[in-house]
């Protein structure tokens, strides 16, 4: 049925949608940590470059806080793990009339907003420090203690919810059955308990340290004078954005997914144990014994190809972010240098002529725009790397350019694009904007000039300086032009 | 039973040493990082705002200036309602309404899709993929999308090329960016609820229903969302209270006239240096979202346990 399959095709379509959102921000950053721009940006692409994390790890604020970060982990897991599993235990002690009381109360860290955490654990500490008249430097008033002590709170309900999961399939009996051999209550906890909640112990302490690792809003607020990874990153993402964050994102990223790789086979096998198992036991011994072989074997083949295959992308990556950089990045420099220099006699020459005759003004709109646009090609095949959305956006620029303004004045400007083309095709917009309202401004700022002129030279360098320092967003032309407007 | 008999019974069967040990490591918890601390915070917000010499002296008294202050504002002020603060808590808190319903209806259908209709091992790819953002740093996330919806970012880039634009549209300033890195922050805490209750979903009930006669959106109706109660429940809860208490997103994508409500709390204590005042409008985000929760367990008549899980 063709509705069936329409209906098919949408639900496809949708969950390409849901996964591309999910992921092409995670992409996009990544990719940006590799361009060589000061700006993590990837449309107008300079040079493929690892420099950025150089720069990440040479970022002494950004490894202080990644120091501080593991320190708070490690202290958080020794404290969150215990208390988790402690709690754990007391939900099968208390009884039926307590439980539902404690466990809304142990259990409410989790629904508590971050911050409200991190507000009462810093005025808590902060009034028993008042009441011992303890100095300043004390524990009560200790960045790390307090932030070890506020993520606590709610990190070791997470631990406590993976020990209840795991502890609902244990049996009970074999407690029993150890304490009525004589086993001591200890013996029973260390020999029965503790190696039943192995896995559950391990899952819990990497949950915490992550959720630790990853905390911001608790933390800003009982971090006081120190600094995490996270509040370091905060306060760079506000105050200067610059791609040694993406790169910090292309580490965590590679990470995730190694770790996800493994935990995926790890998991592969120990189903494919089971199988085994299941079809010795109906098949005879052969099965078993085969995969007994197997598991014997030093390295297993399926880590293998994935750690060869994140080595050999980590090292291709480095050496072709390493090689020829240099040369790339000059000619790009030279390119910018270039385009500039060329505005500026340009601008030069039309201010003589301009100042010569006023006439000229009246060029023909007519004038050949194919002339731009052949010679716009030529040199984005000799530069190459960019892409042809900036060509795209320079034929605008150009259309746009047509209409605005008609005079022959305007003509060069869509030519040295042409040459440039680093610039983002937005600047050429701009520029054309930059332009107008150039023109209404201008009527203003040159009272000498006609009403009929359509472009001033007052406003022309804008766009000029626009284009060289690049980094500046069009957001400044937008203030620009909403303060002339 | 008595206390005694409980403490007696948990001795008996614990051993010295293992009772103590629960005892005190969850006497520390339920105490001392989770009671006391929210008591003091409450006393604290009761307070003027001193300088630590004069607390507990003659003027440490208790008031409720700072919770009048959210209302009416400073009595210097000309207008008799403190409309930046107010508005800003209504804006919060309808955003966060706003994202939990998004992420609620973009997240139902993949749910749905990955625990009922995708099988083996794509689907089975697919959940896995879904931890990998999780696990990447909210403040690099919403990095992400100052990259993207930046006035060069890639949208504007595209849209400019595309021709459909002529000047870059201001995400950042109109609060888009904001509000689709908060509903992405999130997302996964909306996802994973929802697969899980509608995974154990039996399939031969829709295949039941749909041998019946019964319309596709039916079938979601009278048995996939009733079904799936405590997943919506919880997802809903943990979306709202962690967009409403969200700090980090609000700081990196909001536009530049815009607040949240957290970083009005923040700037009490950072900048603002008015504690007390700060810990008044704390609790207020904490009863806002305490009654949210009430109001989720009365909507779906679901359990608190089954909400946090």
């Amino acid at each position: 049925m063709i509705s069936d399959r329409a209906v098919k095709l949408g639900v496809l379509l949708f969950v390409a949608m849901f996964f591309a959102y999910l992921f092409g921000p995670l992409i996009i950053m990544s990719i940006t940590a590799f361009n060589s721009a000061d700006f993590p940006r990837v449309a107008p692409w300079d040079c493929f470059s690892v420099e950025w994390f150089d720069v990440l790890v040479n970022d002494d604020k950004l490894m202080d806080g990644l120091r501080n970060s593991i320190i708070i982990g490690v202290g958080v897991v020794v404290l969150a793990v215990p208390i988790g599993l402690a709690g754990a235990l007391m939900l099968m002690h208390v009884g039926q009339r307590v439980r539902p009381w404690y466990y809304t109360i142990v259990v409410s860290p989790i629904l508590i907003p971050g911050v409200v955490l991190g507000i009462s654990t810093l005025i808590f500490w902060d009034r028993l420090g008042a009441m011992f008249n303890a100095g300043y430097e004390s524990i009560f008033y200790d960045g790390i203690f307090l932030t070890i002590v506020g993520q606590t709170t709610f990190i070791s309900a997470y631990a406590m919810l993976v020990f209840i999961s795991r502890l609902q399939r244990f049996d009970p009996a074999l407690e029993e059955a150890a304490l009525d051999l004589g086993a001591s209550n200890v013996q029973t906890f260390r020999k029965i308990l503790l190696p039943f909640l192995k896995p559950a112990i391990g899952s819990a302490a990497v949950l915490a340290f992550l959720a630790s690792f990853e905390n911001y809003n608790t933390t800003v607020f009982t971090i006081t004078s120190e600094s995490t990874l996270t509040t370091v990153l905060a306060s760079k993402v506000r105050y200067g954005i610059n791609p040694s964050i993406s790169a910090l994102a292309v580490v965590i990223v590679t990470l995730t997914l190694f770790a996800a790789a493994v935990m995926e086979i790890k998991k592969r096998r120990t189903e494919a144990f089971d199988k085994a198992i299941a079809k010795a036991v109906i098949e005879g011994t052969d099965a078993l014994s085969r995969l007994g072989r197997k598991s014997n074997r030093l390295i297993d083949p399926a880590f293998a190809m994935i750690i060869l295959i994140f080595v050999a992308g980590i090292g291709t990556a480095y050496y072709a972010g390493t090689v020829g950089v240099d040369e790339c990045k000059a000619a790009v420099e030279e390119a910018k240098r270039a385009a500039v220099q060329r505005r500026i006699e340009e601008l030069r020459q039309r201010r003589m002529f301009q100042g010569a005759q006023p006439g000229v003004q009246q060029a023909p709109t007519t004038q050949p725009s194919g002339t731009s646009d052949v010679q716009a090609p030529g040199t984005e095949g000799y530069q190459g790397i960019f892409a042809p959305t900036n060509l795209e956006g320079q034929v605008k620029g150009e259309d746009d350019g047509g209409q605005t303004q008609p005079s022959g004045t305007d003509r060069p400007a869509p030519g040295t694009e042409g040459y440039q083309n680093i610039f983002a095709p937005q600047n050429l917009e701009g520029q054309v904007k930059g332009e107008q309202e150039g023109d209404e401004a201008g009527q203003d700022q040159n009272p000498d000039g006609s009403q009929a002129e359509p472009s001033s030279d007052a406003e022309r360098p804008a766009p000029g300086t626009e284009g060289y320092q690049g980094i500046f967003a069009p957001t400044n032309l937008q203030n620009q032009v909403k303060s002339s407007d | 039973m008595g206390l005694a008999d409980f403490f007696r019974n948990f001795f008996q069967r614990n051993g010295l040493f293992l009772s103590l040990f629960l005892l005190a490591a969850v006497g520390f918890w339920v105490f001392f990082l989770i009671i006391l601390p929210q008591i003091f915070m409450i006393d604290f917000s009761f307070r003027f705002n001193l300088p630590p010499a004069e607390m507990g002296g003659p003027k440490d008294v208790y008031t409720i200036s700072h919770y009048k202050f959210l209302v009416y504002g400073s009595e210097q002020s000309a207008d008799s309602y403190n409309f930046i603060d107010l508005s800003v808590f209504l804006r919060t808190i309808g955003a966060a309404v706003f994202v939990t319903i998004f992420d609620l209806a973009i997240c139902y259908p993949i749910a749905y899709y990955l625990a009922q209709v995708a099988k083996g091992g794509w689907a089975r790819l697919m959940v896995l993929s879904l931890i990998v953002p999780f696990w990447v740093n909210e403040i690099l996330r919403a990095f992400a999308f100052r990259i993207i919806f930046g006035s060069n970012g890639i949208i504007n880039e595209a849209l400019l090329a595309l021709g459909i634009i002529d000047d870059p549209y201001p995400f950042i300033r109109d609060n888009i960016a904001l509000y689709a890195g908060l509903g992405y922050a999130f997302v996964l805490l909306m996802i994973f609820p929802l697969y899980n209750a509608i995974e154990s979903l039996d399939k031969n009930q829709i295949e039941a229903a749909r041998d019946l006669g019964s319309p596709w959106w039916r079938i979601h109706a009278r048995i996939v969302i009733p079904f799936a109660k405590p997943g919506i429940s919880s997802g809903c809860t943990m979306v709202f209270m962690l967009t409403a208490g969200a700090l980090a997103a609000p700081e990196i994508l909001g536009g530049p006239s815009s607040l949240w409500f957290t970083q009005i709390i923040y700037q009490w204590f950072n900048t603002g240096g008015n504690w007390p005042r700060g810990s008044a409008y704390a609790i207020i985000l904490l009863s806002t979202c305490i009654a949210f929760v009430l109001l989720m367990m009365r909507v779906f008549k679901v359990k608190l346990g089954e909400i946090a899980r």
